[in-house]
């Protein structure tokens, strides 16, 4: 797959998406993350907004985890990936990672993504996954979001909600790389360029990682 | 003569195995053939035409009724929004926990489990529930094994599946209801020690996904809003009386249906909810209904006397009577009911429960005990049954890889139902 195959449609599409503001796309985040159907859309935008800042407040911290490389992105429909097990581990897919390098070219989108800093976001997005897996910035997060599912008396019982990691992941890796816009927006980009390939691979499946 | 239809039960299993012939077709075929080999008349007493289809046909009914009841309450619960709800919960109040997250779907899916089974059961917990167990960082072959092990932990007490094995075997309801209880206790800590087990070594799992700032939404789950607290007691209500009060599975099953429909559904619409989700629910029960047929008829075939009297000295050869022999060679056959096999109790393996029971092999109980047990491997594990299919292609991974991370749990559940059969019954 290469962004120059991208057709007239595919370039007004994501030249639409470029108009939107970043928080709008934590939005759709959340939107497309099943437990939130139904949900009233400013409260998902009164989260994706707070989760946006806490990703952005969060201190860099160097990534600890290994970093391996391979192929195959595209066609899992994926730019990186964390798994903590056997050992906290970041995967890089190199077919992804040099297709949104080359969209962001044909775009003109290099003042907000410079080069090689998709590869710094992909790790800075992985490591905030790492830090909110192992440390106490979970229960910061949850409290931030402030959404109340029990209360007795004194006490309050915040829920989790699924997909606001994801959403302080991406803007820590905007603010911790200096990137012009969230990535995000670029994801929705190469969402947009990569369709035939991942939408291929998940056919009707939800097939997706998060 | 035994030895041709032997012979001729391997052709079918290897009709169904390439997939040369889908297997409702092939049972009904392969009875037919037996049915004729074994001597039987075209019509009369113990004929093809008259005993093997026209009385083997419907001689399911029960179960095929209450298979569409259960699709029924099945259906309820997806529309009402109540299998929704359950899981929705379960992620808001232990969503920073994968592992509670996941025994939490993982009850969700066992309670379904009791209500209704196959690709439907595996699509109630699972449209929400898979995405969900991702979206928390569970892998993906674990999210889609522990709505299976779920399923399968909620099996002993599916209801239909009681109906199912007391009309084949031709037992009590309550012989088979005092196994399943005996069976219950395996499957789940088979399905409890698979989530335990299986999110320490995997550990979590999280992605930069293309897709995750899409336009359209990727859940197929139409926007519902949450059901009331007391609807989500619905799947536990048929379950309370058929085990509890011993009311029969299909008085059971209406009431289930009955309560989802007043604790979540205006009175004014209740007719027409009714209406939509039963006829909705003939579309989900057509093909366990066809195979229920066509298992009617396999029954019909190998039990008739030209039948039985071949296949008796042939099967008590190969059979072990010995308990601790009896344990060990059914453990070592499990993987003969993965991939519509011939212990497949969905397909020629009720033919050989039945063969077993007719020539007096085994006691109807222990055939019991034997069927339950590959019952639990082939539901969750079987990479072509239906509920394996939809929950790994779901979760975007293949069946096979969803069988390899849950086969030696489920083995292990056999082993433990071959271990009470054998102790209680031989």
């Amino acid at each position: 797959m290469s962004a120059a195959l991208l057709d007239r449609a595919a370039l007004a599409a994501v030249r639409e998406l470029e108009a939107e503001d970043d928080v709008a796309f934590g939005v759709r985040l959340l939107a497309n993350t099943p437990t939130h159907e139904g949900r009233d859309p400013e409260l998902l935008r009164h989260w994706a907004r707070t989760a946006d800042a806490f990703g952005a407040a969060l201190p860099p911290v160097p990534a600890t985890a290994r970093i391996v490389e391979s192929d195959g992105g595209l066609t899992k429909g994926l730019l990186a990936r964390y798994t903590s097990r056997p050992v906290p581990t970041v995967e890089l897919f190199t077919d992804t990672l040099a297709l949104a390098e080359e969209l962001i070219d044909l775009l003109g989108w290099r003042e907000w993504y410079p080069a090689g800093s998709v590869r710094a976001a992909a790790i800075a997005h992985e490591a905030v996954h790492e830090r909110l897996h192992h440390g106490p910035a979970k229960k910061t997060l949850k409290q931030a979001l402030n959404h109340v599912v029990l209360r007795a008396g004194r006490h309050t019982l915040y829920g989790h909600v699924a997909g606001a990691d994801e959403i302080a992941a991406h803007a820590h890796a905007r603010v911790a790389c200096g990137l012009g816009r969230s990535p995000l927006l670029l994801t929705a980009a190469l969402a947009t360029a990569a369709e035939p390939q991942h939408g291929s691979a998940t056919g009707s499946s939800y097939g997706r990682e998060k | 003569m035994g030895v041709v239809i032997l012979l001729v039960m391997a052709a079918g299993v290897a009709a169904m195995l390439t997939r040369k012939l889908p297997t409702a077709f092939a049972l009904v075929i392969l009875a037919v053939v037996i049915a004729f080999v074994a001597g039987a008349p075209l019509t009369g007493e113990n004929s093809v035409l008259d005993t093997v289809i026209q009385a083997g046909a419907p001689a399911l009914a029960a179960t095929m009724i209450a298979i569409l009841l259960g699709s029924w309450l099945g259906k309820l619960l997806d529309e009402t929004g109540i299998a929704g709800t359950l899981v929705r919960k379960i992620v808001e109040f232990g969503g920073d926990r994968p592992v509670v997250v996941a025994l939490g779907v993982l009850a969700v899916s066992t309670l379904v489990g009791t209500v209704t089974g196959s690709a439907p059961a595996a699509m109630l917990a699972g449209i929400i529930g898979i995405p969900a167990m991702i979206a928390v960082g569970i892998p993906k072959v674990t999210a889609a094994g522990t709505i299976l092990m779920g399923i399968a932990a909620g099996m002993p007490f599916e209801l239909p599946i009681w109906q199912f094995f007391s009309t084949a075997l031709e037992l009590p309801v309550e012989t088979v209801r005092g196994f399943m209880l005996k069976l219950f206790p395996f499957a789940l800590a088979a399905a409890v020690l698979f989530v335990l087990i299986e999110t320490r070594r995997r550990g979590v799992e999280h992605a930069w996904s293309l897709k995750s700032a899409s336009a359209k939404p990727v859940s197929r789950r139409k926007q519902l809003g949450d059901a009331p607290w007391y609807a989500l007691l619905t799947p536990v209500v048929p379950l309370v009386l058929a085990l509890g009060f011993e009311v029969a599975i299909l008085p059971s099953m209406l009431a289930g249906v009955l309560f989802a429909l007043v604790t979540t559904t205006r009175p004014r619409e209740m007719n027409k909810r009714l209406l939509r989700t039963l006829y909705g629910s003939f579309e989900v029960a057509a093909a366990p209904i066809v195979l229920f047929i066509a298992i009617g008829i396999l029954l019909a075939a190998v039990k008739l006397p030209g039948a039985v009297e071949s296949l008796e000295p042939l099967v008590k050869a190969v059979s072990p009577q010995n308990p601790v022999l009896f344990v060990l060679v059914f453990t070592l056959l499990v993987p003969l009911c993965l991939y519509r096999g011939p212990l497949n109790v969905y397909g020629l393996g009720a033919g050989i429960a039945g063969v077993l029971i007719a020539a007096g092999i085994y006691p109807a109980v222990a055939v019991l005990g034997l069927a339950t047990s590959y019952n639990q491997v082939f539901g969750v594990s079987d990479p072509t049954s239906t509920q394996t299919v939809w929950s790994a292609q779901y979760a975007g991974v293949t069946p096979q890889q969803v069988m390899l991370r849950t086969l030696p749990y489920v083995w292990a559940v056999a082993l433990g139902g071959f271990c009470v059969t054998a102790a209680s019954y031989l």
